[in-house]
This record gives structure tokens, C-alpha cells and sequence, in this order.
């Protein structure tokens, strides 16, 4: 009987620190997107040198699509992992940015400053497309499949890995179903 | 340099606690009081490092040093003063430093005032202390470190998060839930001391029973500011919504109540004590459990912090200081079990335990309801949620039952009650109630819930306000004192019983503006053109104009504003407004609260179209909502009456309280008490 109050510490203890364990193990982007499964929210917008982008456009290959703001610190890291990305996918992949909250003069000499990206970078000026993403603050990014469905949602800087994990993945895919 | 200071003196800092700690330790075993000085100003120093980093940090927010990491994410070169040094608290990094600070602050306050005294308590004590001081300085050295450099350095941040520049409410806010949450180490630390030494009798609860009651003020404060902050600020015109974060500050309030009713019983009849452990190590893990939840991201909330690598850190402390302080109270169970007396049925003595009986219940409620999504996750894997709805309904009759406990509870006397006394004393409260209900009724009102609320608030505010005047006739009788003086002497010789009784009113105010504001307000949206009107609740609002541009004392944040008549029963002009900042997607509602005693007409702008000066309008006419905040000052002032030093204790010290003579025949201590307990508690206080 002496002994077993001494159980008493282990009833307690063990199933709250299970409970409270698997909260890590949840998806660490926990703020999830409605988005998932559905077609990308329709836009037509400018980019920073002039051109028009629609999303009708960017069907056919998987794209990332990246908020980001040269205010943001850690859309630095970032940058150099998507510099890092477009020079390994080339053209299979698309990358386009969005700019968040800031102006053209602001992006441009971020980009001056830490490379000269190879893809358009989208301006927002009312906010409108983060708005119909939920993008909560940048870096954010969503990979959209080809058929220009949403796929993933990154929550915070994209880095190689998680890169190589999505859109290679969809890249494998792409290339299976061609071959069946 | 400004930055590697900071992180010298947190590096500084976890060394100097880990010190303390050994050395509180070694000096108790050994009773080595050279060791125990050296302790002592290893404790001072760790909080004279903490306040340092803390400088620090605010220097490096006011002078937008974007080489920090920490700077860089929460200001911008156009961010206020004001704004830039509460920013200290407005993330997570900052606010653990500020936590360290508040944390080392109450050790070394607690330790110094009691330098001179517990030669065996404080020892460990002050080990328990430093040992969860190093934990915070160590989260600040391993993966909370608020100084850590990002290059290259950027020109311009985003600023603060939006909805903590809003209001000035949140320089205020966070600083007082700290200051509970923290300062509710010092009776966990006073608690295990008991335990380790075996000296589980009324020493140590003496010794905390102001060390629980400031915090306790704190806490109640900052859960009361933090609700004006959410009505002022988010827009929805509510003030609760049963967010886990919300939860998170009430949960350690609950126990810390029950714990406050329950030492009572335990510092008077010795009984009680196992609970009364339990509760402060309940208390005290439940602050750190909601630390967890508020910085781990874990569960999702409005109030949650970006998240980061210090979850496991957190679980990690949970973890121990459950199993060690949990052990330690099972290791000591035959020591705290023996002094127990089985108390009447009806008596004091069985409402404590009825209060401490539904205050556990409503915790394990709103911890329940709190983890539950998690836990069905964990098992199912599908996402729920528990809402507002669930709360009211599980909590609203146990508050209620409380509510009845707190008038029957004074109205008990100590030991066992007879039918008579219970009958003389209860009669009259009784009747009260019971017209406040039909008056209610014939009001209007309807619904279960805020009519019960009536009553049993009457009921309570008749009861305390009888014990009053029954004293002070008593006082007036036999000292021939006119009546407010006798009144007030009698308070203020019986400060704990009287304080606690304006406690009580103070809640039973707020129960009643809660109910009502909850149940009884109206609202109405409408779409207006610029001369358009709209009606609700006995008020008419005519739109004017919207006006559009940047606030004056940070450019960088847009302001949208419509302009509105009004005319009710309150008059005037209002602008109510969105704030676009660069920070946030979604635009900030600034909503406009006329507040009058009776209701406050509250008037948010939900959205516009500056084409054609359109704006959709979002009004609610909420009664008696400014008294939730008045009841809670209420709260506040009978607490801090009720722990007021009294100059003429340390005179009347030697004289030993006889008998149970008319109150305000003993000064020190109203209510008779064994022998052994008041002498105890009598040299702690000086």
C-alpha cells in the first residue's frame, strides 16, 4: 500500500507530458489553409518590371508562390534558398514572388543587394492577394500544383529541403503519371 | 556591444543561479550561514544581471538596432517611444527576459525580507527559487536568446505586432499577469521547502500568505485589464471568449483562490494540509503549463507567440517540477496526514471545502476543455474545437454555486452551526435575493442564468453588509464610538476578514455586470451612405464622412475613420476606425466605447469603400459592461486592504489574544486561533 502512492506520481506526470508531446508533433505550420485541395484564388496582377500575370498563367507547371518584404529578416535565408532553387529546377519549376506590405523601391534594392532573382516578382498593392491566401505574415509561400491547385503551405521561410520535398515530389509524380 | 552585454550578463546570470542553488542547498544541509549570505547575494546580483539585459534590450528597441534579431522582427525606425519599450514584452524572447526579471525580482525580495528569519524554510526556499531562475536564464542562453545578431542588418523592421500598438492597455496588461504568474513561485518554493524540511505546519503558510495574496492582486488585475484590452481593442464588443490563452491566466488564478480559502483552514485548524500542498504545486505548474501553451504553439490562439525550439524546454520543466514537487508530497504524506478533525456538516470550515471543491471543478473544466482538441487529436487525429458556448455552459452553474458559497461561507460560524443562527442570519439576505429576482422579473429579464445571478449577488452583498453592521453596533456599544468610526476601526483592525468581504463584493458587482452585459445587450449592423441613420437599442446613429490618412505619431500606419452622430441616452460624436499596418494583412479595428454607468454603446467599423464613402457599421449597446471593470478595481482595493501592514501589530505582539471578546477588543488578529498558530504567524509579519 506504501508503495503504491508512489504510482501516484507517474498517473499524474505521464499522460500530461504525452498529451502535451504530441502538440509537437502536429504540423509545425500550425495554422492550417483552407486552401489545401482547391484551385489558387484568381488574380491579375503587375510586376515589378511592368508585366501582367494572371493565374491563369502559371498553369502547367508547379509553381511557388512566395510573400516576402525586404523588411522581413528572414526572407533573406530565404531568398538564397530559392536563388538555389530556380538554378536547380530551371524552367520546370515556376517561382514567382509576391510582394507584401512594402514598396518597389524597397524590393528592388533587396534584390539588388542579395541577387537579382530570375523570377517576377508580383506587386500587391492593397494587400488583396494575401488577403484571399490568409497569408498571415511574410515569408509565406504556397506550392500549386499544375493544374493550379494548392498543394502546400509554408508558414515561415521555405529552405532547400522543404523545396526539394515539394516540389520534387510533384516534379516525381508529374513524370509518373506521364509514364503510365 | 550593446548586445554582447546583454547576453554576458544572462550567461552571467544562469552561472550566478546555478550557484545559488547548489549553495542554498549546501548551506541547509550543513546550516552554513556564510553560505547562505553568499546565496542570498547570488540571487540579488542574478536579478541586478536580468534587470541589465532587460536595459539592455530597451535601449536596442529605442535605438531600432536592427542588428538584433529581436529588434528587427518587432520594430520599425517610425515605432513610438511608448511602443518601443513595451515591445520588451511584445514577443517571445523579450518576454522571457522580462519574465527573468520579474522572477528574480520576487526571489530577491522575498529572500531579503526574510534574511533574518526561517533559518530552516528559507534555505530551500530560496534553492527552489534559484533553481527555476535558471531555468529561465537558461531558456535565454539556449534557445531563447533575445540577442541574437542577424546580418546582414536591415534598414527598416515591420514594427510591433499591430494589435499591441493599439492601445496604451497593453503596457499594462501583460507587465501585471507577469508579476502574478511569477511572484506565484514564491509560495511554490515556500510549499516544497515545507516539505523537504517536514515542517508542514503553519509556518510556511504565515509566511505566504501575503507572498500568494500580491500575486493573487496582480493576476486578478492583469486578467481584468487583459479583458478590458480585448473589449477596447479586437472589435467583437466582448471581453471573454474562452481563448486557451485566456484560460491559460485563469487556470493558475483558480487554484491560487482555492489555495488562498483553503491555507485558511489549514493555518486555523490544522487540517487540509495535503490539499493545500497539492494546490500550490497545482498552482504553480499551471503556470508554466501556461507559459507552454502561450509559447510553444502547441494550441491555437490570438494570443499565441511565433513559435519556437523553447516548447520542449517548457515541457521539459513541467515534466520535472511535477514529478519532483508530486513525489515530495507523497514522500511526506504521513506527515501531513493525522492533524486532520473531521469538521461539522454545517459549519466554516464545510463551505471552504465546498469552495475548494467547485474551484477544483471549475479547473479541471477549463483545463479540460482547453486540452481536450489536443487530446482528440492525439487520438483520433480530427481537429475540433471547444468554444465559448461549452465554457459558459459547464462553468456557469458551478460560479453560481460559488457565488452562493461565498455569502453562506462568513455567515457559518467556525466549528458547527445551529438552526437558530443559521436562520437568524440568513433570513433577511434570503429575502433579498429573492425581491431582486422578482424586481429582475418584473424588468424583463429572463433566463435562468443572470437571474440567479441577481439573487444570489444580493444575497451575498446583504449577508457582508449585515456582518458589518452587526460589528460595528457591536464596536459603536462598547466602546461608544459614533458609528463611521466604529465601522471604520473595526475594518481596519480585522483587515483580512474585511478586505476579503470587499473582495467578495467586488466579485459579486462583476458577476452581475457579466451576467447582464452577457445576456441582456443588443446589436445591430447596417450598410450606410454618408447622412444615412441607423437605430439600436434606444440610440440613433447618423454616418457623416470618412476620413482617410496617416497617424500623426507613426506615418507608417493608415487610418480609416467614419464619423457618426449619435443621440440616445448618451450624446454626441464618434469616429470609429480601421488601421492598415505595415505589420499586419488584415486592417486593425480601432472601435469607438461610449461608456455611460448604466451601458456602453460600442461602435465598430467593419469595413468601407472609399468610392463611395460607404462603410458598414457594427453597433452594440452593451449594459453595464464598466462595471466589470469597477467590480474588479473593487477586487483589487479589498485585497491590498486586506494585506495592508498594521503598524500597531508589532506593540500589541506580546499580548496573547485571550478570549473571544467582541472583535476590536484584539487588534492583531480577528478571529480566534489555536494558541501555537498565532504565535507562528504573528513573527513573520512584522
Amino acid at each position: 500500500m506504501r508503495a503504491l502512492r508512489w504510482l501516484l506520481v507517474p498517473i499524474v506526470v505521464v499522460p500530461v507530458v504525452l498529451l502535451l508531446l504530441h502538440g509537437f508533433s502536429r504540423d509545425p505550420a500550425a495554422i492550417p489553409s483552407a486552401l489545401i485541395g482547391k484551385p489558387m484564388p484568381s488574380f491579375s496582377l503587375v510586376t515589378l518590371d511592368g508585366r501582367t500575370v494572371t493565374a491563369v498563367k502559371l498553369r502547367g507547371r508547379p509553381v511557388v508562390l512566395n510573400f516576402w518584404a525586404s523588411w522581413c529578416p528572414s526572407c533573406v535565408d530565404e531568398h538564397a534558398a530559392l536563388l538555389d532553387a530556380a538554378q536547380r529546377y530551371g524552367t520546370s519549376v515556376l517561382i514567382v514572388g509576391v510582394l507584401y506590405q512594402d514598396t518597389p523601391d524597397g524590393a528592388r534594392s533587396f534584390e539588388a543587394r542579395y541577387g537579382e532573382p530570375s523570377w517576377p516578382t508580383l506587386l500587391d498593392p492593397n494587400g488583396s492577394l494575401a488577403i484571399d491566401f490568409g497569408v498571415s505574415g511574410p515569408p509565406e509561400s504556397y506550392v500549386i500544383d499544375a493544374n493550379g491547385i494548392v498543394r502546400y503551405k509554408q508558414f515561415g521561410p521555405l529552405t532547400e529541403q522543404v523545396i526539394a520535398d515539394q516540389v520534387g515530389r510533384m516534379l516525381g509524380s508529374a513524370t509518373a503519371g506521364r509514364g503510365d | 556591444m550593446l548586445p554582447d552585454l546583454g547576453h554576458a550578463a544572462i550567461v552571467a546570470g544562469l552561472a550566478l543561479s546555478v550557484y545559488a542553488t547548489v549553495a542554498f542547498v549546501i548551506a541547509a544541509r550543513r546550516r552554513d550561514s556564510a553560505m547562505l549570505a553568499s546565496a542570498r547575494r547570488a540571487v540579488y546580483v542574478s536579478c541586478g544581471l536580468a534587470a541589465l539585459a532587460a536595459a539592455a534590450m530597451v535601449v536596442l528597441l529605442l535605438t531600432h538596432d536592427f542588428s538584433v534579431l529581436y529588434v528587427a522582427r518587432n520594430n520599425a525606425t517610425t515605432t513610438p517611444p511608448f511602443f518601443s519599450v513595451i515591445s520588451l514584452w511584445a514577443a517571445l524572447e523579450g518576454s522571457i527576459l522580462f519574465w527573468t526579471l520579474l522572477l528574480t525580482g520576487w526571489a530577491s525580495l522575498v529572500i531579503w525580507r526574510n534574511r533574518h528569519r526561517h533559518a530552516v524554510l528559507l534555505p530551500w526556499a530560496g534553492a527552489t527559487l534559484a533553481a527555476i531562475s535558471t531555468f529561465f536564464f537558461a531558456v535565454m542562453t539556449w534557445p531563447g536568446n533575445p540577442f541574437t545578431r542577424v546580418t546582414p542588418v536591415a534598414t527598416e523592421g515591420p514594427g510591433p505586432n499591430a494589435l499591441l500598438q493599439n492601445h496604451p492597455f497593453m503596457a499594462l496588461h501583460p507587465p501585471l499577469l507577469y508579476l502574478g504568474y511569477t511572484g506565484l513561485a514564491v509560495p511554490f518554493a515556500f510549499g516544497v521547502a515545507a516539505l523537504i524540511t517536514r515542517r508542514t505546519d503553519e509556518e510556511w503558510l504565515g509566511i505566504v500568505r501575503r507572498w500568494t495574496l500580491i500575486p493573487w492582486i496582480f493576476l486578478t488585475l492583469g486578467i481584468t485589464a487583459g479583458a478590458w484590452w480585448s473589449y477596447a481593442v479586437l472589435g467583437w464588443g466582448g471581453y471573454w471568449g474562452w481563448d486557451p490563452v485566456e484560460n491559460a491566466a485563469l487556470l493558475p488564478w483558480l487554484t491560487a483562490t482555492a489555495f488562498i480559502h483553503s491555507s485558511m483552514v489549514a493555518e486555523r485548524r490544522g487540517s487540509l494540509r495535503i490539499w493545500t500542498s497539492a494546490l500550490v504545486i497545482a498552482t504553480f505548474t499551471l503556470t508554466l503549463l501556461g507559459t507552454f501553451l502561450t509559447r510553444s504553439g502547441v494550441i491555437e490562439s490570438v494570443h499565441s507567440f511565433t513559435e519556437s525550439a523553447i516548447g520542449p524546454w517548457f515541457l521539459a520543466a513541467i515534466a520535472i517540477s511535477l514529478t519532483g514537487s508530486l513525489g515530495l508530497l507523497v514522500w511526506r504524506l504521513p506527515d501531513l496526514v493525522g492533524s486532520e478533525r473531521p469538521a461539522a456538516a454545517v459549519s466554516r470550515e464545510s463551505a471552504f471545502l465546498f469552495n475548494n471543491v467547485l474551484f477544483l471543478g471549475i479547473t479541471f473544466g477549463v483545463l479540460f476543455g482547453t486540452l481536450y482538441p489536443l487530446a482528440v487529436q492525439a487520438v483520433s487525429g480530427d481537429t475540433v474545437s471547444v468554444g465559448a458556448p461549452w465554457f459558459n455552459l459547464v462553468n456557469a452553474p458551478l460560479f453560481l454555486l460559488l457565488l452562493f458559497l461565498m455569502g453562506v461561507g462568513p455567515a457559518l460560524p467556525w466549528g458547527a452551526a445551529s438552526w437558530g443562527s443559521i436562520r437568524d442570519r440568513l433570513g433577511l439576505p434570503v429575502i433579498a435575493g429573492v425581491v431582486g429576482v422578482v424586481i429582475a422579473l418584473a424588468a424583463g429579464m429572463r433566463g435562468p442564468a443572470p437571474l440567479a445571478t441577481i439573487g444570489f449577488a444580493l444575497f451575498v452583498v446583504t449577508i457582508l453588509g449585515d456582518e458589518l453592521i452587526r460589528g460595528t453596533r457591536s464596536r459603536a456599544r462598547s466602546r461608544g464610538e459614533a458609528p463611521p468610526l466604529a465601522a471604520w476601526r473595526l475594518a481596519t483592525r480585522n483587515r483580512r476578514r474585511y478586505g476579503g468581504y470587499l473582495v467578495h463584493a467586488g466579485i459579486c458587482v462583476m458577476a452581475v455586470a457579466i451576467a447582464i452585459s452577457a445576456t441582456q445587450g443588443q446589436d445591430a449592423t447596417a450598410t450606410l451612405r454618408p447622412g444615412q441613420t441607423m437605430q439600436v437599442g434606444g440610440y440613433t446613429l447618423t454616418y457623416q464622412r470618412l476620413v482617410q490618412g496617416p497617424l500623426p505619431d507613426d506615418p507608417q500606419v493608415m487610418e480609416t475613420r467614419a464619423e457618426v452622430a449619435f443621440s440616445g441616452r448618451q450624446s454626441g460624436r464618434l469616429a470609429t476606425a480601421l488601421r492598415n499596418y505595415p505589420s499586419s494583412t488584415t486592417p486593425i479595428a480601432t472601435p469607438s466605447v461610449q461608456t455611460s454607468l448604466g451601458e456602453d454603446l460600442y461602435v465598430t467599423l467593419q469595413s468601407y469603400d472609399p468610392a463611395t464613402s460607404t462603410v458598414t457599421l457594427h453597433v452594440l449597446v452593451n449594459p453595464l459592461v464598466v462595471w466589470i471593470w469597477i467590480g474588479g478595481a473593487v477586487v483589487g482595493i479589498g485585497a491590498v486592504f486586506a494585506i495592508w501592514p498594521d503598524r500597531r501589530r508589532v506593540a500589541v505582539a506580546v499580548r496573547a489574544p485571550a478570549s473571544d471578546a467582541p472583535e476590536g477588543t484584539r487588534v492583531r488578529r480577528p478571529e480566534p486561533m489555536p494558541e501555537a498558530a498565532a504565535t507562528a504567524v504573528r513573527v513573520e509579519e512584522a
